[in-house]
């Protein structure tokens, strides 16, 4: 019972991560980019809601409407003034670009905000549980669970049903037939972006609901979105899903042999798909 | 089926020689060993602040070099470092405070350590494909850190002394000390100037400027790569084993310090990335930076930040790059220029 108790909190704790793990495995399929400051875009949206949310007295579903199409705007406004100017085959400026604007906003934050932690006031839904069983199960975590699935869905859909998501997939097979047919790729990687860094505005609401953040953090929840993605194989957004799931679980069953080896655990599971699966649980080979 | 031979005629080689130095490289080489003799007598002209500061100075230099051998020539941008200084670092101390060992053998011994995690590592992370092989360098970096913090061995989350080096006097950890500094760049900047001027040095650069052009040429770009990795983890190795031997301490948070990736990433970027003189410029760049504004916190590393984001958008050459486009003085000489003493 004690393992199945795990096991439930590392699905619920892979919701969070799937959150994570979504924009970055948008990103890296359709513009070979990994964002190094995917994490502390999660951390500013956070610090920022939770400002809000104390000045003006806001419940946390007014912080979510705010902050998401405020995502959304911090992604276009990231693709158009960074990321079009390095994105190309030579991975080496994005890294670097995006590390030094990780570095930046790790120490602006700080200056701002203090290395202080601080959560988002949850109007008593963060400490309700429901009984299932014989298991207490958070109200909260259930629905960050139900959030991110409901997210991979809509993005799975968006990217298999509509013209912005076919465009997208063409852009990421290939570029320049792509624009050949008539698409913008610079257009295209800015709404990618755009969706990838708006479902961060959830995931910010959510992690500041759940635990507390501090400007540092977001090195973490970037080695985390990126272990789902690697898990779950590249490209694929049921798999970056799954992935979140198994590092949950595996953190979760982890924290539960020793508090010191949770998220050790995951790390071992990651170089272990690594070792055995390098294309990852989903990915074709 | 008949066989045709066709018959070559003996090509007469042309008259030229092959010139490798200039008159700017051999000032700086003077220059070079020069300073590397005035590091090794450091103790008898230097106080033990100086050697202290210039220690930092040096490790920053080795860092920074093996990250642009293995970002600037092989193309493994890896953001986990780290990993191989604190583990040689936590090496040296297992090694001369648990069992024993003269300290100053143990440094060289402390080599082995990051030799051999880093055949593993790489075999496991060369899978990763660009962007992802540096995350996953992080993830290693971070697996070390962890695992030191639960690793009774090395006194878990607690951290490490090397009181073995009170039963030296000042003066003999000094002249250790300085000699280490002086052996550290020899290696590092040494031999990475030997390897670019030998022949794997041509098959480097080529494999920089077009790895898929290079293996159409012959050149073994997944075995050189992998040298590359396990040097680069030696040099960082030793960066981290003498950086810790002057600190006397040392702990999982600052044996694996994602800092010293930042430092590397900022000196080859800023200095030019590619160039032995890049790492130069870049590291005294660093070090004068960190001394006059390191007291403005996280200021200062916003603006870090921002430089960096600015060369990798505007001047991905850095400095270097900008001075070697209108003075063709290099100060470590790597091309061979055919000469015509005819003309």
């Amino acid at each position: 019972m004690q393992w199945f108790d795990a096991l439930v909190q590392g699905v619920l704790l892979g919701g969070m991560y799937a959150q994570y793990a979504l924009g970055m495995a948008l990103m890296f399929g359709v513009m070979r980019i990994v964002n190094i400051s995917h994490g502390d875009l999660v951390i500013l949206l956070s610090l920022i809601g939770i400002s809000m949310a104390m000045a003006w007295g806001l419940g946390p579903f007014t912080v979510l409407i705010i902050l998401v199409p405020l995502g959304v705007f911090m992604g276009w406004l990231l693709q158009k003034a960074i990321l079009n100017k390095v994105v190309g085959s030579d991975p080496l400026p994005s890294l670097i670009a995006t590390f030094g604007l990780s570095i930046a906003l790790q120490n602006l934050m700080l200056q701002i905000w203090s290395a202080n932690s601080r959560s988002l006031p949850g109007e008593g839904i963060e400490s309700r549980s429901i009984d299932i069983g014989g298991i207490y199960i958070g109200l909260l975590p259930v629905i960050v669970l139900v959030v991110a699935t409901g997210l991979t869905w809509g993005l799975d859909l968006t990217l298999k049903r509509t013209r912005f998501g076919r465009a997208l997939r063409a852009a990421a097979a290939d570029v320049e037939a792509a624009a050949m047919t008539g698409i913008n790729p610079r257009a295209v990687y800015a709404l990618a972006t755009a969706i990838a860094v708006g479902i961060l505005g959830f995931a910010a609401v959510f992690q500041a609901l759940r635990s507390t953040v501090a400007p540092a953090d977001g090195a973490a929840q970037l080695i985390y979105a990126f272990e789902a993605v690697i898990i779950g194989g590249m490209g694929s957004v049921w798999g970056a899903f799954i992935g979140s799931m198994v590092l949950g679980i595996s953190q979760g069953i982890g924290f539960r042999i020793d508090p010191g080896f949770g998220v050790l655990a995951g790390h071992i599971v990651f170089l272990i798909v690594l070792a055995t699966r390098p294309q990852g649980l989903f990915g074709k080979a | 089926m008949t066989m045709t031979v066709i018959s070559q005629a003996p090509v007469e080689p042309p008259a030229v020689t092959v010139r490798r130095q200039t008159p700017s490289g051999r000032i700086a080489m003077t220059l070079a060993v020069l300073g590397l003799v005035a590091l090794a007598a450091m103790p008898w002209w230097a106080s033990t602040g100086t050697i202290r500061s210039v220690l930092v100075l040096c490790c920053y230099i080795a860092v920074a070099q093996m990250w642009n051998l293995l970002a600037g020539y092989a193309g493994l941008v890896s953001v986990g470092q780290q990993a191989f200084m604190g583990a040689a670092g936590y090496a040296l101390f297992v090694f001369a405070q648990t069992l024993g060992i003269n300290p100053f053998v143990a440094v060289f011994l402390s080599l082995l350590v990051p030799a051999i995690l880093a055949v593993p590592l790489y075999l496991l992370l060369h899978r990763l494909d660009g962007p992802y092989f540096s995350i996953g360098t992080w993830v290693v970096a971070e697996v070390f850190r962890l695992v030191a913090s639960n690793l009774p061995l090395v006194n878990s989350g607690a951290g490490m002394s090397l009181r073995v080096m009170s039963q030296y006097s000042a003066f003999e950890r000094n002249v250790a000390m300085s000699f280490l500094c002086a052996l550290m760049l020899l290696v590092t900047l040494g031999g990475s100037y030997w390897l670019l001027r030998s022949r794997f040095g041509l098959a480097l650069i080529a494999m920089r400027d077009n790895p898929v052009a290079a293996a159409s040429q012959g050149v073994n770009v997944a075995k050189l790569r992998f040298l590359i990795y396990v040097a680069a983890a030696v040099g960082c190795g030793l960066a981290g084993a003498v950086y810790f031997m002057a600190q006397l301490r040392i702990n999982p948070p600052s044996a694996f310090d994602p800092m010293w990736a930042n430092v590397a990433i900022f000196i080859v970027m800023i200095g030019g990335i590619g160039s032995i003189e890049g790492v130069l410029i870049g590291s005294l760049i660093f070090f004068i930076a960190d001394r006059w504004f390191g007291e403005y916190g996280a200021t200062y590393f916003v603006v870090l930040g921002l430089m960096t984001l600015l060369v990798a958008l505007y001047a991905r050459t850095g400095i270097w790059g900008m001075i070697s486009k209108r003075w063709d003085a290099p100060w470590f000489p790597i091309r061979r220029t055919l000469v015509d003493p005819d003309r």
